[in-house]
C-alpha cells in the first residue's frame, strides 16, 4: 500500500481502493451509464418507438437545459446509491465488528470520521461520472437525429450541472446519511431517510403545480431541480439551447440552504460521534439473567416428559398461520416499516389537499378520484415494501444466524416458503388497508360523507391486490434465485423499472409484460363497465405464470449450507415430487390456455397495433392519398339519420340518408368515402350508379367510381347502414365506443368515435409531430393551412365535407336510458322495449352533432330573453348535483350578455349533458349546436368554495365559454386556415371572462388573468414548432386560449367594453351562417381596428399581429404624508417591450403606451388605478392617494403579457 | 510500567452495575482474569482498552491516565476483543498492513517487514494474500493476535482468546503470549481456569463486578491444600449430599459421578483428600467458602 502522511487520507484511500475491487461499484457505474445513455438515445429519437421529451422537439438534447435536467434527475435518482455507499462506509465497521480495531488505534476521531466520509465521496464521484459518459455515448448513438444534438457540446454544459446540482447534492446528502449511520450504527435509518427524501421530492413536484407556492417549492426540493426549473421556466426554446444555467436566484439560495444544512448536520454528527463501543444491549432493557455458577456437569435429574410427535403434512400445514403471524408481527413492529408507512401517509395527506385541482379549485373527493390520488401515490410505497421485505423474509433466518438450526429441523421446506409468501401478501393487504383508511379519512375531512365501501373494497382488494400479489411472487422468486440479498434487491428494482418502461421502447404486448393488465376506466356514470373481463383474463394469465415462478422458487429454495448451483439443482430434482409436478403442470396448462385465448382476442379478433404501427399507418395514408386533397367532392346539405344504440351489447347501428350536392364547377367522377374499419357495412349506396373501385379498410378508405360523373349542381341521396360492434378485447383493453352507460358518439370530432361516413381526404389522419414525420421520411408540415391560402377560405374549419346542413335524427337506445342529439325533440316513445326520441333542427347548422345515451336525470329551467324563452336542460348522472345551479346560472348570465351585446341566440334550447371522463369524443367540454356535452370530472364534480377568494367558479366559467361557442363557431364559422381558433376559442374564452367579470368583479379577474398568463408563458417554452401570433394561430392551446383571452381582455380594458362589443357584434352579424367563403382572423382584426382610436392602433399590432412581451417592473416607491391626510406617492418603474420570432429569439421594440399605474393599501384594495403614458426605460410618477399606501407599481392587474408578473409591485417606503 | 486500577466502577443505563469498585495492581507479565459469564470481565477489558468510559475510579499505566488520556494509551495498546469481525473481501496482508499504518508505522519499508514477521509468527504467512472472508475461526483468531501485537505494545489485552481454538492451536497461542517481552502487561481474560494456571504469574477472580480474590495462583492453591475432599457417588446420592456438604463441583468421570467438597475435615463418610488445584480455588471463591475477600497475599 502507498505511503500516506495522514491517517485520514490513509483511511480514505483504503476504503476507496476497497470499493474499486467490489462488483457493486461497477454495477452502479454501468447502471447509471446505461440509464443516461438510454435517456439520451430515446430523446434523440434513436429508439424506434421510444419518446423521452423534456421541453418539446426543438430543445437540443445535449444543450445546457436538457443536460442540466437530465443530470439533476438521474443524479437524484441515485439518492439510494448515495445512502448505500456513505451509510455502509461507517456502518460496515459495526456490522462486521471491525470497529474495535479502529477505535483502539492511535488515531483521532477526525481521521476516522472524515477518512471514511472522504472515501465514500471519492467512490460516488467516480460512479456519477458514469452519467456524463452515458450521455456522451447516448447522444452519439447511431440513429440519433443529428439536428437534435450539438456536435461539440461545451464542457461547461456538463460541468455546470455537476457543480451546481449533482455534486452539492452528493455532498450534503452523503454527509447526512453518513452521520445517520454513524450515530445509529445501523443501515435501517438510512433507508428510511431515503424514503423520506423521496417523499419530500414528490411533494415539491406537487407544490409546483400550484403556482402560488413556486418559491416555496423551489426551496423545499432538496435536489435543486425545482429551483432550477423555476429559474428557467419562462425561457424560450432558444434560451434553453444556448444559455448556461445561471447560478443565481432560487437556485443559488436552494444550494446554499441545503449545503449549509449538510454542513451543520455533519458538524453536529461529528461532535456527537464517539469512538467507543456501545454498551451491549444499548437502549433495550436486557437484564442479565442471574444464575448459579456451580458447575453442574452431571446431567439433570429432572425427567423429561415423553412428548407426542406429529410430523404429518397436516400438522405442519396447521402451523402455517402461526408462522406467518410470527413474520408479520416482527415486521409490523420494526421502526423501518412504520416510517415507510408514515412517509406514504404524509405524502397522501399532502396531495389530498389539492385533490384534482383545476385553475386552483378542487373537485369533490369522489371515491374514484381519491383512489386515483391516494392509491396512485401509495402504490409506490407498497412496491418498496414488497421489494424490501421479500428480501428480508427470504434472508430472515440467515441474517439472524439461526439458519443452521431451522434448516436442520424436520419442518418441510414448503412450510417456511409458503409462510414467507403469505407474510408478504398479508403485509400488502395491511398497506391496502392503510390506503382505505387514508382515503376515507380524506373524504371525511373534506366533509364528504358518501362513502362507497363496496367500491373501495373491490378496487383495492380485488383489482389492485391481485396485481401486487404478482409482484410479491416475482420479488420472492428473484431473491430465491439470486442468492445475495443486495444483488437481489438490485435486480428486483431493475425489473420494476424495466417492466414499467417497456412500452416506451416499443414493447407493448401485454402477453410478455409480467403482471400487466389492460387499461380500465372507472366513471361514476359507467362504473367499471365492460372493462373488467379483459382485466380478469390477464390476471389469470399472469397468475398462472406466477404459479410457475413459485414452483421454480420452491424447488430451488436454499436450505442448508449448500448454496452452489450444482447442489441446488440436485435438491430441486428431489423436491420436484408428483404433487409439485401436477401443480406446475396445471399452471402451465392454464398459462397456455389463457394465453391462447388472450392472443385470439388481442391479435386475431382485433388487430394488434403498437404505437409505432399506428404511426406508420398514418404515414402510409398520407403518402398514398395526400394528392387527392384538392379534388372536388360533393358537400353534404342534409342529414337524416337513424341511430340504434345497444349499450349492453356494445353495439351501435347507424343508418340514414345524406343529401350530397356537387357545389364545385366540375363534374365529380370519384367519391372517397370514409367510415371506420370496425363497422360492418350493411349498405353503402351512393345514390347514383357506382362501383367500389378500391378500398383500404384499415385506413377507413373506400373509393367509388361513378358510372356517370355527378354534374355541377346535381344532387344525390347517399344511403348508408353501418353497424359497429366491439369484438372481444384488445391489448389495451376493451373497446370503449359504446358503453354500458354514457355512450358518446359524434360526427366529425374524433375519427375513433365518428361512425357517420364522411367524404374526401381527411387531413386529421396525418402525423402531426415533425419528429414522428421524420421517422417515416415525411417532411415537416405546418399545423394549419396558411392564412392566405385562398382555396381554404371556402372550406369550413368544422367540417371539410359540408357547409351548413339540415338535420333530423331518430335515436333509440335501451329503455332506461335517454338518447340525446342536437335539435329539438319532436317525439318521445317506447318501441319494442327500447326508448326512442326523434329530433329535428329548425335552422341551418354546422355538420357537427353528437349521439349520447345514458341513464340521466334531467333538470330543467328557463331563460327569459327579450325575444322569447330559451329552455335550459341539464342531463346528469344522479349523485352529481353539486354544480347544477352554477351551470344554469352560467347559461343564463351568458345568454344575457351575448344576446345583449353580440346577436340573438339562434336556438330555443340549451342542453348540457354529462359524459364519462375517459370518453374519446370529448376533452373537457365540447360545443355542438344547442348541445354541450360536459366531462363529469370538469364542472360537474367541482368543489367551489364561494367564501375562498382563491377559488374560481369554473363550472360557471366553462359553461359560459361553451355557450359562447354557439356564437363563435356555430353562428360564425371560421375558414380552415391559420387564425381559425383565434376567432372561435379566443373569443369564447374572452366572452366567458367578461361574463365572469360581470358577476364576480375585478378582484377575481386578477387571479384568473395571472393563471392565463402563467400558462401562456410556460406554453411558450414547450413550443415544438414555432410560436405564431394570434393572427396566425395554428392550434397551440397556449396561444388561442391563454394569450387570446388575455390580450382581448387587455384591449377591452384599453378601448372600453362598449367599443369592443361594437366590433364583435358587427363581426358576428356580418358573418352569421355565411359561407363559403368563411371569415378569417383578418376579418375580426379589421373590425377591431375600426373601433380602436388612432392613438391606440399600436395595440392591435402588439396583441394580435406579433408576439410581443413586456417587461414591466416597479423599482421603488416612497410615500409622504400630506397635511390634509392624503399621501403623495413617488413611484419609479421601468418598462421594456420586446418582439419575439417563432423560435423565441427576441428583439427590443420601442415602448410607448398607456399602462395602468396603481397603488394598493395594506389590505390589498386598490386605492389608485389610472392609465399613464409609459415609455421605454425608467418612468417616474407622483400620485395623489387617499388612504394608506402599502404597495405601488405598474400594471398591478397583470393585463399585459409580462414575463415576470411578480415584480410589478413594490413595497412603499415611508420616511 | 505497572497497571494500577483503583475503585473503578461502571453502571449501565439499564441499572446493571457492571464493575463495582474494582481495584487491582498488575505488574508486567501475564495476568489472568477469571470469572463466570456476565462477571464484568469484558466491561473491565473494554474500559482499559479505552472503548468505554467509567463512572468512578481511576486506572493508570505507568504515568498515563487511561481514563483521561486515551490517545496516549492507544499508542501503546494491543487489544484482541472477544467478538470481532474482519472485512471479508480484503486479504490478511492488506488489512494487517492498514492496521499497522494506523498504529503509526508510517514508513512503508519497516511496516512491510513488521507485518511479514508477524504473519510468520502467527503462521499465516502462507495464506496472507487470501481474503479474510475465507478464514476459519482459528485463523481469524490468529489474525487478531497478530494485529494486537503490532507496534510493540506495552499493554496487551486479550479477551476470551482461546474459545473456539482446537488443542493444537491453543498450545500455539500460549506460546505466542509467553514470547511477549517480559516488560509488557498482558491481561488474559478467560473462564478457562487451566489457561490461567498454565500461563499466569498473577490472577484475580471477579464476579458480579467485584474482585473476590487477587494474587499468585500458587499461594491460594497452597491455602486450600488439605481442605478439598472427593467421593465417587451415584446420581441419587449426589442429590442428597448437595444439601449436606459444601459442594465445590460435581463431575462425571468415566461414567461415575465424582463430587468434590470443601471442609476443614472430611465432610462425610467415604470422602478422601483430593489434590487441590486452581479450579477448586475458583469454585470455592465463587461459592463464597473462602472466608472473606482476601487481599493480595504474598
Amino acid at each position: 500500500m502507498s505511503t500516506m502522511t495522514s491517517p485520514m487520507l490513509a483511511i480514505a484511500w483504503f476504503d476507496f481502493a476497497r470499493r474499486l475491487r467490489m462488483i457493486s461499484t461497477y454495477v452502479y457505474f454501468v447502471l447509471f451509464a446505461v440509464l443516461a445513455g438510454l435517456w439520451m438515445a430515446a430523446a434523440g429519437g434513436a429508439l424506434a418507438s421510444a419518446s423521452v421529451n423534456f421541453g418539446g422537439d426543438k430543445v437540443l438534447i445535449n444543450g445546457p437545459y436538457a443536460l442540466a435536467f437530465g443530470i439533476a434527475f438521474l443524479g437524484f435518482a441515485g439518492v439510494t446509491v448515495i445512502g448505500s455507499i456513505t451509510g455502509r462506509a461507517v456502518q460496515q465497521d459495526f456490522e462486521y465488528g471491525t470497529y474495535h480495531f479502529f477505535f483502539t488505534a492511535p488515531i483521532h476521531k477526525r481521521d476516522y470520521f472524515f477518512g471514511r466520509l472522504l472515501g465514500a465521496y471519492l467512490t460516488l464521484v467516480l460512479i456519477f461520472v458514469s452519467i456524463a459518459l452515458g450521455i456522451v455515448i447516448g447522444s452519439n448513438w447511431p440513429g440519433v437525429d443529428s439536428s437534435r444534438i450539438v456536435a461539440h457540446p461545451s464542457w461547461e454544459s456538463f460541468v455546470r450541472p455537476y457543480l451546481l446540482l449533482l455534486l452539492p447534492n452528493m455532498l450534503w446528502l452523503g454527509g447526512c446519511f453518513f452521520v445517520l449511520a454513524a450515530l445509529t450504527r445501523q443501515m435501517a435509518p438510512v433507508y428510511v431517510a431515503g424514503v423520506v427524501l423521496l417523499v419530500g421530492y414528490l411533494f415539491a413536484i406537487n407544490l409546483l403545480g400550484d403556482m402560488e407556492n413556486k418559491t416555496l417549492a423551489a426551496f423545499v426540493d432538496p435536489s435543486g431541480a425545482t429551483a432550477f426549473d423555476v429559474l428557467v421556466r419562462y425561457w424560450s426554446v432558444a434560451q434553453k439551447n444556448g444559455e448556461q444555467i445561471p447560478f443565481a436566484g432560487e437556485l443559488l439560495w436552494n444550494r446554499a440552504v441545503w449545503l449549509c444544512l449538510g454542513i451543520v448536520v455533519t458538524a453536529v454528527g461529528y461532535r456527537a460521534f464517539r469512538m467507543q463501543a456501545v454498551a451491549s444491549g444499548s437502549g433495550r432493557k436486557r437484564r442479565m439473567v442471574e444464575e448459579s455458577p456451580v458447575a453442574e456437569s452431571a446431567p439433570g435429574l429432572v425427567e423429561l416428559p415423553a412428548a407426542k410427535l406429529d410430523r404429518s403434512a397436516g400438522a405442519f400445514a396447521r402451523m402455517l398461520p402461526g408462522l406467518m403471524r410470527l413474520y408479520v408481527a416482527e415486521i409490523l413492529r420494526s421502526p423501518r416499516f412504520l416510517t415507510i408507512v408514515l412517509g406514504g401517509v404524509l405524502l397522501v395527506i399532502g396531495n389530498a389537499l389539492t385533490l384534482g385541482s383545476f385553475y386552483g379549485t378542487n373537485t369533490y373527493p369522489l371515491t374514484y378520484k381519491v383512489l386515483d390520488v391516494v392509491g396512485g401515490l401509495f402504490s409506490l410505497f407498497i412496491l418498496i415494501v414488497t421489494a424490501i421485505y421479500a428480501g428480508e423474509l427470504v434472508w430472515r433466518e440467515r441474517d439472524a444466524r439461526m439458519d443452521d438450526i431451522t434448516d436442520s429441523a424436520p419442518a418441510p421446506t414448503w412450510l417456511g416458503f409458503l409462510a414467507k409468501l403469505g407474510a408478504l401478501l398479508v403485509l400488502q393487504a395491511i398497506l391496502l388497508l392503510v390506503v382505505l383508511v387514508c382515503s376515507i379519512g380524506v373524504q371525511l375531512a373534506q366533509g364528504f360523507t358518501r362513502i362507497e365501501l363496496g367500491h373501495y373494497l373491490f378496487e383495492l382488494y380485488v383489482l389492485q391486490f391481485s396485481g401486487f400479489a404478482l409482484i410479491a411472487v416475482l420479488a420472492l422468486a428473484v431473491h430465491t434465485l439470486i442468492n445475495n440479498k443486495y444483488l437481489g434487491h438490485f435486480v428486483v428494482l431493475l425489473l420494476f423499472i424495466v417492466t414499467s418502461r417497456l412500452p416506451d421502447f416499443g414493447f407493448e404486448d401485454r402477453l410478455y409484460r409480467y403482471g400487466s393488465r389492460p387499461e380500465m376506466f372507472y366513471s361514476d356514470l359507467n362504473g367499471y363497465g365492460h372493462f373488467l373481463p379483459a382485466v380478469f383474463w390477464f390476471r389469470l394469465y399472469w397468475s398462472a405464470f406466477a404459479m410457475l415462478l413459485l414452483v421454480l422458487a420452491y424447488v430451488l429454495w436454499v436450505r442448508g449450507r449448500d448454496a452452489g448451483w450444482r447442489g441446488r439443482l440436485r435438491t430441486a430434482a428431489a423436491r420436484f415430487t408428483p404433487a409439485v409436478g401436477s401443480i406446475a403442470g396445471a399452471a402451465a396448462v392454464a398459462f397456455v390456455a389463457t394465453g391462447a385465448w388472450i392472443y385470439y382476442n388481442t391479435h386475431v379478433l382485433n388487430p394488434f397495433h403498437s404505437r409505432h404501427d399506428v404511426q406508420r399507418m398514418q404515414a402510409d395514408y398520407e403518402r398514398r392519398f395526400k394528392s387527392l386533397t384538392g379534388i372536388a367532392q360533393p358537400k353534404i346539405t342534409a342529414v337524416d339519420v337513424h341511430v340504434d344504440i345497444y349499450p349492453q351489447q356494445h353495439r351501435a347501428r347507424l343508418a340514414g340518408t345524406m343529401t350530397l350536392v356537387n357545389k364545385s364547377a366540375q363534374p365529380i367522377g370519384d367519391l372517397y368515402v370514409l367510415y371506420p374499419k370496425a363497422a360492418t357495412a350493411h349498405r353503402v349506396d351512393i345514390g347514383v350508379p357506382a362501383r367500389l373501385a378500391d378500398e383500404v379498410p384499415d385506413m377507413r378508405w373506400h373509393h367509388y367510381v361513378l358510372d356517370t360523373p355527378l354534374a355541377p349542381g346535381a344532387t344525390s341521396e347517399f344511403r348508408f347502414d353501418l353497424e359497429y360492434g366491439a369484438r372481444g378485447f384488445r391489448n389495451d383493453g376493451a373497446d370503449f365506443v359504446v358503453l354500458d352507460n354514457g355512450t358518446f358518439l359524434n360526427a366529425g370530432l374524433n375519427p375513433d368515435t365518428t361512425l357517420i361516413p364522411s367524404f374526401g381526404y381527411d387531413e386529421s389522419g396525418e402525423l402531426s409531430s415533425d419528429n414522428d414525420r421524420k421517422k417515416f421520411g415525411l417532411s415537416a408540415k405546418p399545423r394549419m393551412h396558411d392564412l392566405d391560402e385562398k382555396a381554404q377560405h371556402d372550406v369550413s374549419a368544422l367540417s371539410r365535407d359540408a357547409d351548413f346542413i339540415a338535420y333530423r335524427a331518430r335515436v333509440c337506445t335501451a329503455a332506461d336510458q335517454l338518447p340525446v342529439t342536437s335539435g329539438y325533440v319532436e317525439r318521445d316513445w317506447t318501441e319494442n322495449g327500447r326508448r326512442c326520441l326523434s329530433y329535428r333542427m329548425d335552422s341551418p347548422m354546422a355538420a357537427l352533432y353528437p349521439f349520447v345515451s345514458a341513464r340521466y336525470t334531467v333538470k330543467r329551467d328557463v331563460w327569459r330573453g327579450p325575444d322569447g324563452d330559451v329552455a335550459i336542460e341539464i342531463d346528469y348522472q344522479p349523485g352529481h348535483e353539486y354544480n347544477l345551479d352554477r351551470m344554469i346560472a352560467g347559461v343564463k348570465d351568458s345568454l344575457d350578455y351575448y344576446t345583449r351585446h353580440y346577436s340573438p341566440y339562434q336556438h330555443k334550447i340549451m342542453r348540457i349533458i354529462e359524459f364519462p371522463r375517459f370518453s374519446r369524443s370529448g376533452g373537457f367540454a365540447e360545443s355542438f349546436p344547442n348541445t354541450v356535452p360536459f366531462n363529469e370530472a370538469i364542472g360537474f364534480t367541482a368543489k367551489v368554495d364561494d367564501n375562498d377568494p382563491k377559488d374560481i367558479d369554473y363550472p360557471y366559467f366553462v359553461t359560459a365559454h361553451e355557450v359562447a361557442h354557439q356564437w363563435w363557431a356555430h353562428q360564425e364559422v371560421p375558414a380552415n386556415v391559420q387564425g381559425a381558433e383565434f376567432i372561435t376559442e379566443s373569443l369564447a374564452e374572452y366572452s366567458a371572462l367578461m361574463v365572469l367579470k360581470q358577476k364576480y368583479g375585478d378582484a377575481k379577474m386578477r387571479r384568473f388573468l395571472k393563471y392565463e398568463l402563467d400558462r401562456y408563458l410556460q406554453g411558450r417554452g414547450l413550443e415544438q414548432k414555432g410560436e405564431q401570433p394570434l393572427l396566425r394561430a395554428d392550434g397551440a392551446a397556449y396561444v388561442h386560449y391563454q394569450k387570446g383571452s388575455h390580450v382581448l381582455y387587455a384591449l377591452q380594458d384599453a378601448i372600453g367594453e362598449a367599443a369592443m362589443n361594437d366590433a364583435l357584434s358587427s363581426f358576428v352579424r356580418q358573418w352569421r351562417f355565411k359561407g363559403p367563403p368563411y371569415p378569417t382572423s383578418r376579418d375580426l382584426i379589421a373590425e377591431l381596428r375600426r373601433v380602436t382610436p388612432a392613438d391606440r392602433q399600436g395595440l392591435i399590432e402588439d396583441f394580435f399581429e406579433t408576439i410581443t412581451l413586456y417587461d414591466d417592473r416597479a423599482i421603488s416607491a416612497g410615500a409622504r404624508k400630506r397635511p390634509d391626510g392624503k399621501y403623495d406617492v413617488d413611484l419609479v418603474v421601468s418598462a421594456k417591450k420586446t418582439r419575439a420570432d417563432g423560435a423565441g429569439n427576441e428583439k427590443e421594440a420601442p415602448m410607448d403606451a398607456l399602462v395602468d399605474i396603481g397603488v394598493r393599501d395594506p389590505k390589498g384594495t386598490l386605492l389608485f388605478l389610472e392609465k399613464r403614458r409609459v415609455t421605454t426605460g425608467e418612468n417616474r410618477f407622483t400620485l395623489e392617494v387617499t388612504g394608506e399606501p402599502a404597495k405601488a407599481g405598474i400594471d398591478p392587474l397583470n393585463k399585459l403579457i409580462d414575463r415576470d408578473a411578480g415584480d410589478n409591485l413594490v413595497d412603499v417606503m415611508r420616511p | 510500567m505497572e497497571l494500577i486500577i483503583r475503585d473503578l466502577s461502571k453502571r449501565y443505563a439499564n441499572g446493571v452495575q457492571a464493575i463495582d469498585r474494582v481495584s487491582l495492581s498488575i505488574p508486567p507479565g501475564m495476568f489472568g482474569l477469571l470469572g463466570p459469564n456476565g462477571a464484568g470481565k469484558s466491561t473491565l477489558m473494554r474500559t482499559l482498552a479505552t472503548l468505554q468510559s467509567a463512572d468512578a475510579g481511576s486506572a493508570t499505566l505507568g504515568d498515563i491516565d487511561i481514563l483521561r488520556e486515551p490517545e496516549k494509551v492507544r499508542a501503546v495498546l494491543g487489544y484482541l476483543p472477544q467478538d470481532f469481525g474482519v472485512y471479508p473481501k480484503v486479504s490478511a496482508l492488506d488489512l494487517l498492513d492498514h492496521f499497522a499504518r494506523l498504529k503509526g508505522l508510517v514508513d512503508a519499508r519497516s511496516r512491510r517487514e513488521t507485518v511479514d514477521a508477524l504473519l510468520h509468527r502467527v503462521n499465516l504467512h502462507d495464506v496472507r494474500k487470501q481474503k479474510l472472508g475465507g478464514f476459519s475461526g482459528g485463523m481469524r483468531q490468529r489474525f487478531g493476535i497478530a494485529q494486537a501485537m503490532l507496534g510493540s505494545p506495552k499493554l496487551v489485552i486479550v479477551d476470551e482468546p482461546t474459545a473456539g481454538l482446537d488443542p493444537e492451536e491453543r498450545v500455539r497461542f500460549h506460546n505466542l503470549l509467553a514470547d511477549i517481552a517480559s516488560d509488557v502487561v498482558v491481561i488474559l481474560s478467560t473462564h478457562i481456569v487451566s489457561d490461567v494456571a498454565d500461563l499466569c504469574s498473577n490472577f484475580a477472580v471477579i464476579n458480579k463486578g467485584r474482585v473476590l480474590l487477587t494474587g499468585e495462583p500458587g499461594t491460594f492453591v497452597a491455602e486450600i491444600a488439605n481442605r478439598v475432599w472427593r467421593k465417587v457417588v451415584t446420581k441419587a446420592e449426589a442429590d442428597a449430599l448437595k444439601a449436606q456438604v459444601r459442594v465445590v463441583s460435581t463431575r462425571l468421570q468415566a461414567g461415575a459421578t465424582v463430587i468434590r467438597a470443601y471442609g476443614q475435615d472430611a465432610p462425610g463418610p467415604g470422602f478422601e483428600v483430593a489434590e487441590a488445584d486452581l479450579e477448586d480455588v475458583y469454585f470455592c471463591t465463587i461459592a463464597g467458602y473462602l472466608a472473606a475477600p482476601m487481599a493480595k497475599a504474598a
